[in-house]
Parts: C-alpha cells; sequence; structure tokens
C-alpha cells in the first residue's frame, strides 16, 4: 500500500496548491525513484502477504500474477496520470474542482477522509499485533470482526492513542523519522523471506542446490494452491494480477498521484513507481506470505494472520520493532491526511483536534479486525470509490472537447457541483456494488418471495455477479461513458458564460 | 565527520542483512541472526538519523 506517499503528497501539496508547479520546482528522476521505492513497505504489506496464502494462492499464480499486476500497475501511472500531471502540473484537488466544483471535491474529500481512516485502522490493527507478543492478550483469529479480549482493545487503544497524538503534534518529525526508517525496514522485509526460506528448507528437509529446487519448494510446500481457508476467497492468478494492479488504484487510475507527478520533468519518470512496486509490492508480499505459510506449515489449524508473532518467530526483536515502525510511520501520515479531507469541510476547525478526532475515529476502527482480516477487500473498496473521479478527469482532459463539450466545466459555469461528474461518479458507484453483491442481493429477494429462483434468475446470479477485485476495470468504463454522455445533457442545459 | 556516518550506516544495512543469507545457506544459528540484526539496527539509528534528517529538512 503506498500510504506513506500520502506524506509528499502533503508535503509538496502545500505549495503550488492552486497554480502550476512552475519550472524551477521540477524535480529529476531520483527523487521519484527514492519516493516511491521507500514508501510501499507499509505495515499493511505484512497483513497482505499472509492473506494471499489464506486465499489459497499457488507459487506460479501468485509469482506471475504480481509480476503482471505490478506491470499494469506501473503502466497505469505512467500512461494514464503522468501525461495529465506533467502537462497540467495542478493537484488533485484544484483539477477536481475545475471539473466538478468545489462542492463536489468536498464530498470526494470526505469519502477519500473516510477511506484513510479505516485504512490507517488497518495500521493500528497491525502495530497492535506487536503488542500482544509482549503482554500476551488474546488477538483476534482470522475470521474475527469484532474486538475478542479487554487486552486487545487496551493495546489498540494504547497504540492508536499514541500515534493520533503524535500525528496531531510532530506529524512532519515522524515523517522524517519514516524516511531514516525505510531503507532499514525495506531490507527487515527481505530478511524475512530469507529466514522463512530456511525455516522451510529444515522443516521439510528439502535439499536446495538450485533453482528448479527452490521452486519445486515453493510450489509444494510454501504456496501449495489448494482451498482457501475458511472465509476467504479462493485467489487465482486474475485475482492476484488484478489486486496488484488496482490495490493502489486510487492513486494511478483514480488519479490522485497527480499532485505528485507535476512535479516531473518528463511523464516518463512514472516509471519510477516500478521501484516501489516490485520492492513493496513484489519482495515484501512475497516475504510476508512466506512466514505465514511456514506457521501453517507448523499448525495447520494456527490461521491466525498476525504480523507481530510472525515477524517475532522470524527476526525476533528486529522483526517486532519492523511492525510497530510500519505501522506507525504509515498509520501517520494516514491519520493526518484523512483529517485535512475532514478538516475541508469546515475550514475554521482547529487542524490539532481534527487529527485527534480522525486518529480517534481510526482507532476505534482498529479495534475492529475485520477491517485488517478482510484487507484484500478493503483495498479493493477503496480503489473501486476513487477510481470512478479518474476516469472523470482521464475524459476531460482527452475527450471532452472531441464531442464538442467544454472541459473544466464547473470553473467555466462557476458552478460548485457538476452534476454530470456528481451522478457519474455516484451511479458508477451504485453499479458496481450491485454488481459486486448481486448474488446476495437476488438470495434476499428469493427469501422474501419477491420472485422464485427459476433457471433464468440462477443465470443472471451466476452471470453479472462480479468479485470485488475486478468489477473497477468495467467501473471505469462506465464511468467514463456515463460523465460523456451526461455531461451531453447537461451542459447543453447549462451553457456556460464563455461557450456563449 | 557526515561520510564517515554514511559509511557506518551502509555498514549496518549489509550487518542488518548478511547474517540472514549465512542462514539462509545453513551456516549460522537463528538466535545468532537475530543478535546481530539488532546491534546492527541500532547502529542503522544512531548513524543514519543524523545524515539522513538533515537531508530531509533540506529537502522540506
Amino acid at each position: 500500500m503506498n500510504t506513506e506517499q500520502q506524506s509528499h503528497q502533503t508535503q509538496s501539496g502545500s505549495e503550488f496548491e492552486r497554480e502550476p508547479v512552475p519550472k524551477s520546482a521540477l524535480l529529476g528522476f531520483k527523487s521519484f525513484i527514492g519516493m516511491y521505492a521507500g514508501e510501499h513497505c507499509a505495515g499493511t504489506e505484512l497483513m497482505i502477504g499472509p492473506l494471499f496464502v489464506a486465499a489459497g494462492v499457488s507459487a506460479f499464480d501468485l509469482v506471475a500474477g504480481l509480476l503482471l499486476g505490478n506491470a499494469l500497475a506501473v503502466l497505469s501511472w505512467m500512461f494514464l496520470c503522468a501525461p495529465i500531471a506533467t502537462r497540467k502540473r495542478l493537484t488533485l484537488y484544484y483539477q477536481l474542482e475545475k471539473i466538478c466544483g468545489r462542492k463536489l471535491v468536498t464530498l470526494y474529500n470526505l469519502a477519500n477522509g473516510v477511506m484513510f481512516c479505516f485504512l490507517a485502522g488497518a495500521m493500528v490493527t497491525v502495530s497492535a499485533t506487536a503488542v500482544g507478543v509482549w503482554f500476551k492478550f488474546n488477538m483476534p483469529g482470522l475470521n474475527d470482526l469484532y474486538p475478542n479480549s479487554i487486552g486487545w482493545v487496551v493495546a489498540v487503544a494504547v497504540v492508536g492513542g499514541l500515534i493520533a497524538i503524535v500525528a496531531a503534534y510532530g506529524y512532519q518529525t515522524v515523517a522524517k523519522f519514516a524516511n531514516v526508517a525505510a531503507p532499514w525496514m525495506v531490507l527487515v522485509f527481505l530478511v524475512f523471506g530469507f529466514v522463512g526460506l530456511r525455516q522451510f528448507i529444515e522443516a521439510t528437509g528439502t535439499e536446495v542446490g538450485s533453482m528448479g529446487d527452490l521452486w519445486g519448494l515453493a510450489k509444494t510446500e510454501i504456496w501449495k494452491g489448494g482451498p482457501p481457508q475458511e472465509g476467504q476467497v479462493k485467489f487465482t492468478f486474475w485475482h492476484v494480477t488484478f489486486f496488484a494492479w488496482f490495490c493502489n488504484m486510487a492513486m494511478h487510475i483514480g488519479m490522485s498521484d497527480l499532485s505528485v507527478f507535476r512535479f516531473a520533468r518528463k511523464s516518463w519518470y512514472a516509471i519510477a513507481s516500478s521501484a516501489g512496486m516490485y520492492v513493496g509490492h513484489f519482495m515484501a508480499w512475497i516475504s510476508a506470505s512466506i512466514l505465514y505459510a511456514y506457521q501453517l506449515h507448523l499448525n495447520p489449524a494456527d490461521t491466525d494472520v498476525l504480523p507481530g508473532p510472525l515477524a517475532y518467530r522470524a527476526a525476533g526483536l528486529v522483526g517486532l520493532l519492523c511492525v510497530i515502525i510500519a505501522g506507525w510511520t504509515t498509520a501517520n501520515p494516514t491519520i493526518y491526511r484523512a483529517g485535512l479531507a475532514f478538516q475541508a469541510l469546515a475550514p475554521k476547525s482547529s487542524r490539532f483536534k481534527v487529527t485527534l478526532i480522525t486518529g480517534a475515529i481510526a482507532t476505534i476502527a482498529g479495534m475492529f479486525p475485520a477491517i485488517a482480516m478482510k484487507l484484500l477487500d478493503f483495498v479493493a473498496l477503496y480503489g473501486l470509490v476513487l477510481m470512478p473521479m479518474g476516469a472523470v478527469i482521464f475524459v476531460d482532459f482527452w475527450l471532452i472537447r472531441k464531442f464538442g463539450l467544454q472541459s473544466y466545466y464547473a470553473e467555466l459555469s462557476k458552478r460548485a457541483f457538476n452534476w454530470a461528474a456528481g451522478l457519474a461518479w455516484l451511479v458508477t458507484l451504485s453499479i458496481c456494488l450491485v454488481l459486486v453483491k448481486l448474488a446476495w442481493i437476488i438470495d434476499k429477494l428469493v427469501n422474501w418471495d419477491v420472485f422464485t429462483m427459476s433457471d433464468k434468475v440462477q443465470w443472471i446470479k451466476d452471470t453479472f455477479t462480479v468479485q470485488i477485485f475486478f468489477v473497477s476495470l468495467p467501473g471505469w468504463f462506465v464511468a467514463a461513458l456515463l460523465y460523456t454522455v451526461l455531461s451531453k445533457i447537461y451542459q447543453k442545459k447549462l451553457r456556460p458564460v464563455a461557450a456563449e | 565527520m557526515r561520510i564517515i556516518l554514511q559509511i557506518i550506516s551502509l555498514l549496518a544495512l549489509i550487518a542488518l542483512t548478511l547474517p540472514s543469507v549465512i542462514f539462509l545457506a545453513g551456516k549460522m544459528e537463528l538466535n545468532m541472526v537475530k543478535w546481530l540484526m539488532l546491534v546492527a539496527t541500532i547502529v542503522w539509528f544512531v548513524t543514519a538519523t543524523p545524515w539522513m534528517w538533515k537531508d530531509n529538512s533540506t529537502e522540506a
């Protein structure tokens, strides 16, 4: 997950907020390499890797899926986000304000803030699992939705409270500390992989003399495939590919990183994101997944995904430190940024108080393990919620004038709420969520005797229900089409003064 | 001074990783790996913080 990056957005976002970045402020390629390489090793990587194993992924599906999915993510940054960023050189929010109007951007901020809050909650959960290693209280299991011990609630409250207070008092200090910790953290993740691999070699008595032997061990012992753990969705090659592609969807296809790449001299600098993808979303996920696979190898009944104990087993105290620091340094900017998003709703409120309240919400969210244990689904939802606005920006920049319509319509017409963009966002989200929940909706309607389960209804259920990991791709085209069609209607109805 | 701190912190990162490679090769005990990693971690944060903190301030 790229959350540390948000800190950069916040820092850089304080400059040139309402004007294009001037040539004198542009950054070289190396700045982006460093930024992405260090910043995709977050606390949540320690959950995602194990959850792949819990989803019954096989070795080929994992490795090939991550290679392809991460490549698609890099291409999305290069060909969707960066070309617009380097041509306009505006922040996401200013660009959105020109297209959508101030009120719609406020609504977008609210959605963004809520998602950040829950994401920060998952990071607090990750850090709190390290506390459990010391204090030995009951920690949540893979399918737990609610807190299951007083010790857990207290640990999350203390960890989350501290993170919130530090974020409110000294956000910049933690951001600097995160930069110091980044190279160390990346290497600790690598160590997790090496140690886990050796533990597997010893536990299985495998002789590894070549890459072929290693691959054999990976296929037969580490990522064996087969059915997922109870309550988990089975992950195939396509699940892994789409998850790796879309887990940062808000940033590339959703265009959040317009705020980052507006500082790039050339749009191809976005290839720097590959450093982050293949360090954080390849190496770190694989390493973390090996630790969990080893836990299952030792005791197949021990299905708990708890980064603290996993890291402690592999690297002792350093592993625990890594879990705490990874969770803390990534929750910090996330809470701060969620606070900024909420503050946009009430600009006169104190930044300190808003950050504290945001941290408190994230802490309460962190007490519920449902978010962390269902992190794969939550991350997919996070991308889905913000994706339609990326499609709106794409169409507004590249296509809308080809249809004889106005770009930056809210600015031209002085509207505070562009209904074409607003409806494109909300209708797309509704369609996608209905498709994801279609099987559940049909079952409910059948239970309520609204209609009977005929062959045709069953066919509709089987054919049109889409898992959340895949729905964002058709959703992007729906959003783009809706924005174009609705703009055609809306702009005819409300001709801007400038156009007349 | 800065260059010395940079060299020591680089060595700390090597010391952090190398024991696990030796463990992977089956030539070191895991407990020893954990201790060496802890020492390397302390050295990293002590020596990298002064120069990296300064670099960050300059960038900001």
